[in-house]
């Protein structure tokens, strides 16, 4: 969308911004979906009833291989012709002059299914269901085991979620018969990526697909897969000449844009008799769902999981296997802290453990164990470019109170109440490069981002990238960056984003690469133009190919429950956060916030759950419960910029970092709050049910 | 109706939501549809006063009301006191949810009475925002009270 001048933020507080479902062409009919109702099952016969109506063996769309290193090569098709894996999965769509009429078509369009039985394979390719399996094993674990003074083993799992940006998905689609370019606004995070999926669906030149991206209400990782929505549009647009529009409600929100976690991490740990941690044994699966979606969702969960394992402490040796394993349910796909927040969740959990066993106080086993030196190299391989972690845990103590708090809450349990405290410690992997995408065998991300600046006639300077903004404040980022470092005056720059005609092309905005990979080719860019002095008819474009940087992070938090309906209630939360050089402050603090607020729904609220015969139960808003204004505190927020020697910056990124760190403080304070009653929590959400169970020493259902 | 201080007559379909007539007949497309099941509050605006769900009414239901949608509270260059609030506070971050809000937080506000802040967290839950962690709308409409 583009920001000229400096109003935009005005326009989205006055009604006034465009949104997907604002785009309404001339002559544009809405469509309406007809989606599977059965988890698995046959399609044997289609009758759409109308002329108004269509289904995927009419619209020729190609099925996308999905590739990956160690993955199993399986075949997303969009709108299947044979085969539905999964309720919810577009099968047919009408259209009509308003959504209502399309609605009133869906309803006479039949499909015959035949129910294939529980148990039978989801993709002939994968007969074990399994899509991405991959071993690590640094050597010295069993020696590691043998050796400890104490093997701590847990199962632990995080739940199967919504990202739930507010508003959902949308596309509207129009050809032009004279260019043969088809234009597709999308609500989406990956603009340049979407064009690629898409032209390879339609069996056209990527040059014949614009992509344009309005106002997002949100994207949290939701919108940042290829969607079968927005290949199916392009198609009909293409058949009808007339443009087309699908605005998404909220129960198709709910069950088919892609969920997130679903995560199951078991764990061995060997700790010393000075609760060092020396090596972890771990097995990760996901349940990814019905397919792997293009470019490869089926990775990133248990991968990013299984790496990010203790992922601040220095441990000696790791083994590891990840798996992916098929579902018929809705593919999962990124989900803002992808795979860190079960390793988060686990981690922090077995480190409470650690430190109870022991007998030693939870921020000590944690400094014990943190990395100090850097830049550092994991048994995994990961580098670690740089963080203060002894810095963070002894701010997070100051800034707490900590002992003050654990007077206070000795106080709290004399007097009956339930009052826990609990802390994380973690980091996470941003912005991902070209080379970690070849490296797992993925060709289609390009790994860089890019920038444009164009110097106009009248002077003012234009900025393109490849992002898409989300309400993160792209804008008002870059123009900061403008001032800071070339001495721009903000009124005097413009933000392009999310138009593949006119941008450069690049990842799009995930995996908190904004503030390293983007932020970087927008300086490099107006470097190169300061260089020609911003004189008009400047047009220069700088592609940056980042490498890996670790933010990382401090949390506590205090939670209390109830002790008669156990409702777990977060009355103090305190954050300290090192995302490396912080471009504008408040905005590092909206992210931060907001990830919280998330972190704690995702804790204690949020969970989708299917019946026993493959029915989403979490379908509408009553059912799927995202945090409200009385669910979260004031969040208290400290900053420590340990700079990154890797980025022109010294940013690392912080799109996703509160929410992680929610995973570990949330869990331990639950725990910590219904401790003394003996009650040990592993599966997510922390709920009153669950939380009851636990007391009553029911066992923990780990699902499968 | 009057919608925004401009009187409306004429025939809707009986099955229209009032959301669906205020953004596609009066194409007024600030107010945001986000659950379509009172859920979310992203479609809030005020009848008569009162903060209302849009997609919980039928647009025949509005039929001689006084409705009052973002488009009414102040413009660019012109803001109400509480969008300069939420602008001035961070309230919103990708914005779909704030003309919901401001709905909502025009209704607490036009009582005259003044709340504390854990009030207001209360009184404001009936709408979600994913991107803020509440926080800075809470402050944005406390300061209003002043």
């Amino acid at each position: 969308m583009p920001e000229v001048g400096t109003d935009n933020r005005e326009l989205l507080v006055t009604g006034r911004g465009r949104f997907i479902a604002d785009i309404a062409p001339d002559d544009c009919v809405d469509v309406c979906f007809v989606r599977s109702p059965l988890p698995h099952a046959v399609i044997r016969s289609v009758r759409l009833s109308s002329s108004q109506a269509t289904w995927g063996a009419e619209l020729g769309l190609q099925p996308l291989s999905l590739e990956a290193g160690a993955m199993v090569t399986t075949l997303w098709h969009p709108m299947p012709t044979e085969r539905v894996r999964y309720v919810g999965e577009p099968v047919a769509m009408s259209w009509g002059a308003s959504r209502y009429e399309a609605e009133d078509l869906a309803e006479a369009i039949s499909v015959d299914y035949a129910a294939l039985p529980p148990g039978t394979p989801l993709h002939d390719e994968a007969p074990d269901d399994v899509l991405f399996s991959r071993s690590f094993d640094s050597g010295g674990v069993d020696e590691a085991m043998a050796q400890a003074h104490l093997v701590v083993e847990r199962t632990f799992k995080a739940a199967r979620q919504s990202a739930l940006p507010l508003e959902g998905r949308g596309v509207v689609a129009d050809h032009d018969e004279t260019s043969g370019v088809t234009t597709l606004w999308t609500s989406t995070q990956l603009p340049h990526l979407v064009r690629r999926g898409v032209a390879h669906a339609l069996g056209a030149p990527e040059s014949s697909v614009r992509v344009m991206v309005p106002h997002v209400g949100g994207g949290f990782g939701l919108k940042a897969t290829l969607y079968v929505e927005e290949i199916a549009l392009a198609a009909l647009a293409r058949r009808l000449g007339t443009p087309v529009r699908w605005i998404e409600d909220r129960t198709e929100n709910l069950l088919a844009g892609t969920h997130g976690h679903d995560t199951r991490v078991s764990l061995r740990v060997a700790v010393g008799v000075d609760g060092r941690v020396h090596a972890i044994d771990a097995d990760v699966l996901a349940d990814v769902g019905a397919y792997s979606v293009w470019p490869g969702t089926a990775v990133i969960e248990p991968a990013i999981a299984a790496f990010s394992l203790f992922g601040p402490y220095a441990l000696e040796a790791v083994r590891f296997r990840a798996r992916a394993a098929a579902s018929s349910r809705s593919p999962v796909g990124p989900c803002r802290g992808i795979g860190h927040n079960a390793a988060v969740f686990a981690t922090e959990r077995v480190m409470d453990v650690v430190a109870a066993e022991l007998g030693i106080d939870p921020l000590e086993v944690r400094r014990r164990n943190a990395v100090r030196d850097f830049p550092w190299t994991s048994p995994t391989g990961r580098e670690l470019d740089s963080g203060d972690y002894l810095a963070l845990i002894r701010r997070l103590e100051e800034a707490s109170n900590y002992q003050g708090l654990l007077r206070e809450q000795a106080q709290a349990r004399s007097e009956g109440r339930l009052v826990g405290i609990g802390v994380s410690l973690f980091n996470e992997i941003t912005a991902s490069g070209s080379a970690d995408y070849r490296r797992r065998g993925v060709t289609s991300v390009p790994g860089t981002d890019a920038a444009r600046v164009v110097v106009t006639a009248e002077g003012r300077v234009e900025i393109y990238t490849s992002a898409a903004d989300a309400g993160q404040g792209h804008a008002e980022t870059y123009r900061t960056l403008a001032e800071r470092e070339l001495g721009l005056r903000p009124e005097e720059v413009d933000v392009i984003e999310g138009d593949t005609a006119l941008c450069p092309e690049g990842s799009g905005t995930f995996i908190s690469r904004g503030a390293v990979g983007v932020m970087e080719s927008v300086v490099e860019a107006l470097r190169k133009a300061a260089k020609e002095d911003f004189e008009p008819g400047t047009d220069v474009t700088h592609v940056h190919d980042p490498s890996q940087v670790y933010p990382s992070g401090a949390h506590l938090a205090v939670v209390e429950v109830d002790p008669v309906g156990h409702v777990p209630h977060v009355v103090r939360y305190v954050a300290i956060e090192d995302c490396g050089r912080m471009l504008d402050r408040d905005l590092v603090e909206g992210q931060v916030r907001g990830g919280i607020a998330m972190g704690i729904g995702e804790m204690l609220l949020e969970e989708h759950t299917y019946s026993e015969d493959g029915q989403l139960l979490t379908s509408s808003l009553r059912h799927y419960l995202p945090p409200l204004a009385p669910d979260v505190p004031a969040v208290e927020i400290h900053h420590l910029e340990s700079l990154s020697p890797i980025t022109a910056l010294g940013s690392k990124g912080v799109g996703e970092a509160g929410t992680i760190g929610a995973f570990g403080a949330i869990a331990n304070a639950v725990v910590d709050a219904v401790g003394p009653l003996g009650a040990e929590l592993t599966e997510l959400p922390y709920s009153p049910e669950r939380i009851l169970g636990a007391v009553r020493g029911e066992p923990p259902r780990v699902a499968s | 109706m009057t919608v925004n201080g401009s009187r409306w007559s004429g025939d809707v379909p009986a099955r229209q939501t009032l959301c669906d007539f205020l953004r596609d007949e009066l194409e007024l497309t600030g107010t945001h549809v986000g659950c379509e099941q009172g859920a979310c509050g992203a479609c809030t605006i005020l009848g008569d006063g009162e903060a209302v769900r849009s997609c919980l009414m039928l647009a025949v239901q509005a039929d001689g009301m006084e409705l009052t949608t973002i488009e009414g509270m102040g413009e660019p260059g012109n803001l109400s006191t509480l969008q300069a609030a939420f602008l001035r506070h961070r309230a919103f971050q990708c914005g779909f949810c704030t003309p919901g809000f401001l709905a909502s937080a025009a209704e607490i506000l036009g009582s005259g009475r003044r709340y504390s802040r854990r009030e207001l967290r209360d009184m404001l839950s009936g709408n979600v925002c994913r991107c803020t962690g509440y926080e800075p709308i809470v402050e944005a409409v406390f300061e209003c009270q002043r």
